[in-house]
């Protein structure tokens, strides 16, 4: 854990409260092994923020409900790898219902 | 209908068949969310019944072998009414399952079994087969909508009251029945294979509304469960590549780099019981064996580089041949099996299923009219262990209850729910939203977690439970009614909300189980007792039941049911009763 985190560009997004959406950056630190897309962002609900909402269920791939756009590309978040800094946004920014969670989810 | 999947499709299909007029409330969507669609996925059915439906079973084997197969195995506590009809459905259901379009991989001795007893397939294609019934059938489904307490009035449940997740919406549901198929409580446990709904919320609301539960001690821990790498924490792939050709190439390692299997089950070592093998793990780390992140390390090393690619390739040509996506098996095991060839993977104890629940009758029936529990939720089939497939339960016991709620419906009217009912789940619904501070959920779920993980393990014993029991009851009256959100009042996808709502179902399943541990002065199946390991068939071959006495748990002893097998008396140890219980399974020896 010595080394630099993982610093995560985050899009955040209340329909109901705010104008835009915007981005907010956290960190999280490395762990001694393979670390998902989905590891990361449970790191940030448990340890650094609670409010962020993001899809997660079954963790490996079966229920197919966690498409996420990691650096624009949309993948699954419990199979892909976070192996360096990112950008999180939610697969349709237009069908936002808050952060990372949209209507097709 | 609370519940969309393995056991809720079924019973929605089949009450809508028989013209009841159905809902769904589900916590995810269907055919995305709770057990199901995690399962390998194996259904059981005896041979004869196989043969007469065109499967190639083995006519040596009946319906009444199966039958004395279950019962034997659950160590004669499962309810043998139940059992019986589970072996008839589980005829008819793997029929019902291949009309709808599941497709079967192979039929064979899916649980070890002597003979070939039952089919593989998927439990995604399952899942999706069931989707396609309800869909035809237009039952209207509430979709990630968490169904938070039932209603009752003059003794019969009457309805629900569950929050729409995405909107923050309440939503009041009358109905003259409601069926529960919600699973288990994995997630109060530290470290569990299922997915994130499975919060005891079937379990803790039939309780509140006054039915019985009935051996919410015994939980099932999977061993060879992912614990390192954390992309893979929590697969159990590892445990299915044990059950698999490939089974006898694995080797479970201590920290010593010894196969420790070799001082608790010599005979069949890493392809011993699952309980064996949880307890042997469990025993490795407590000596100060265990691998980094508290389990043991799964090795494959010793196949050479060209042995593990021959594994990975039989599996790639297993999954081409039944055109099978699932991405654990296409893209994690393939990553993990590639890491094996440098590393020893870690590996851990999980909490896996439930072979406890809401006490039914063989027809789904509770113990309070209008309320129904299948799957499992429900408790009364399985006696001890996980016995067969869990699949084949969920099933049956979801068409059951889709045949018999409807004629139960045809006889009552609806009910006008209590007002003052009404105003106090509304309240408590509300209570973490409202202004003020309290206690932030996630900071007792840690709490939760890490009792778990010292005192709830796979080997429990009186010190550790007692104290489990104190801590429980002080979270249940002290903490959980001041459940706060911490970091944002919306009412949209506010997971601190959901896990408010959440938490105090997840602390009474695990308070039953503690006090069913506690109280159980032996082992037996899933329950083991490092202080009382024998199986003790004099004292012990009975049921606990639990049951709310104004907020208070109430226990009974209750004995099994008995239909034409006598239960066996005397003492044994722990590994002679499992290899009773087991007898008729083929374990495959040490190579």
């Amino acid at each position: 854990m010595g080394e630099a985190g993982i610093k995560i560009r985050c899009l955040r997004f209340d329909p109901e409260t705010d104008a835009e959406p915007r981005f907010q950056e956290y960190e999280v630190p490395r762990a001694d092994g393979d670390m998902s897309v989905h590891d990361c962002l449970e790191y940030i609900r448990n340890n650094l923020d609670p409010s962020l909402a993001y899809f997660i269920n079954c963790r490996h791939g079966f229920c197919q409900r966690c498409h996420i756009r990691v650096n624009g590309k949309v993948v699954l978040a419990c199979e892909t790898m976070a192996d360096g800094d990112m950008t999180l946004e939610p697969v349709n920014a237009d069908r936002i219902i808050r952060d990372l969670w949209c209507e097709s989810t | 209908m609370v519940g969309s999947e393995g056991a809720g499709g079924p019973t929605t299909v089949f009450a809508a068949r028989a013209g009841a007029d159905v809902l769904i409330a589900s916590k995810g969507k269907i055919s995305k969310c709770g057990a199901s669609q995690m399962a390998g996925a194996d259904f059981n059915l005896d041979g004869e019944s196989a043969l007469e439906i065109g499967l190639p079973g083995d006519g040596r084997d009946s319906p009444r072998r199966f039958f004395e197969d279950l019962v034997r195995e659950g160590f004669y506590l499962g309810n043998q009414k139940i059992v019986e009809k589970y072996v008839e459905y589980a005829a008819k259901n793997t029929a019902d399952l291949l009309e709808w379009g599941m497709p079967v991989y192979r039929f064979e001795q899916v649980h070890a079994e002597e003979m070939a007893r039952g089919l593989i397939s998927s439990g995604v294609k399952w899942v999706r087969a069931i989707r396609r019934q309800v869909k035809e059938m237009n039952i209207p489904i509430l979709e990630d909508t968490m169904v938070v307490d039932l209603l009752t009035r003059e003794g019969r449940v009457i309805g629900a009251m569950a929050l729409d997740l995405k909107t923050g919406e309440i939503v009041l549901i009358k109905a003259k029945a409601v069926v529960l198929c919600t699973g288990g409580w994995q997630q109060a446990y530290h470290f569990s294979t299922a997915s994130t709904d499975l919060t005891g919320d079937g379990q803790a609301m039939a309780y509140r509304a006054g039915a019985e539960l009935l051996g919410m001690e015994m939980v099932q821990y999977a061993p060879m469960t992912m614990l390192w790498p954390p992309i893979a924490r929590k697969s159990i792939i590892p445990y299915i590549l044990c059950e698999t050709e490939a089974g006898p190439l694995i080797q479970l390692l201590n920290s010593d780099g010894e196969r420790f299997m070799e001082r608790y089950d010599p005979s069949t070592m890493e392809q011993g019981t699952k309980e064996i093998v949880a307890i042997g793990t469990e025993l490795e780390v407590e000596a100060g064996r265990g691998s980094p992140h508290g389990g043991a390390f799964f090795a494959l090393k010793h196949l050479t580089p060209d042995g593990v690619d021959f594994i990975a390739g039989k599996y790639r040509e297993f999954l081409d041949e039944n055109s099978d996506k699932r991405s654990e098996f296409r893209t994690l095991l393939p990553y993990l099996l590639e890491r094996s060839k440098i590393e020893d993977l870690e590996v851990g104890n999980a909490a896996h299923f439930m072979a406890g629940g809401i006490k039914v009758n063989e027809l789904t029936e509770t113990t309070i009219l209008g309320l129904y529990a299948a799957g499992e939720c429900s408790g009364g089939l399985l006696g001890s262990v996980r016995v067969a497939s869990a699949c084949t339960q969920v099933s049956a016991q979801g068409r059951i209850a889709g045949e018999v709620a409807p004629t139960y419906m045809r006889e009552v009217g609806h009910l006008e729910p209590d007002l003052s009912q009404l105003e106090e789940i509304y309240g408590r619904i509300m209570r973490p939203l409202e202004s003020g501070d309290g206690v932030p959920p996630l900071d007792l779920l840690r709490r939760v977690h890490s009792l778990t993980a010292e005192c709830l393990k796979v080997i429990k014993g009186g010190e550790g439970l007692r104290k489990a029991q104190r801590e429980l009851a002080g979270m249940r009256k002290d903490e959980a009614p001041r459940l706060h959100v911490s970091a944002s009042g919306t009412r949209r996808l506010n997971y601190e909300w959901e896990l408010s709502l959440e938490l105090p179902k997840m602390l009474l399943c695990l308070e039953m189980y503690s006090l069913g541990c506690l109280m159980r002065e032996e082992s037996r199946g899933v329950h083991y007792r490092g202080d009382f390991p024998q199986t003790d068939n004099d004292r012990w071959c009975v049921n606990i039941v639990y049951s709310n006495r104004g907020g208070e748990a109430e226990t009974s002893f209750e004995e099994p049911v008995v239909t034409t097998l006598r239960p066996p008396t005397g003492k044994t140890s722990f590994n002679q009763a499992v290899e009773s219980a087991t007898a008729s399974l083929k374990r495959r020896g040490v190579e």
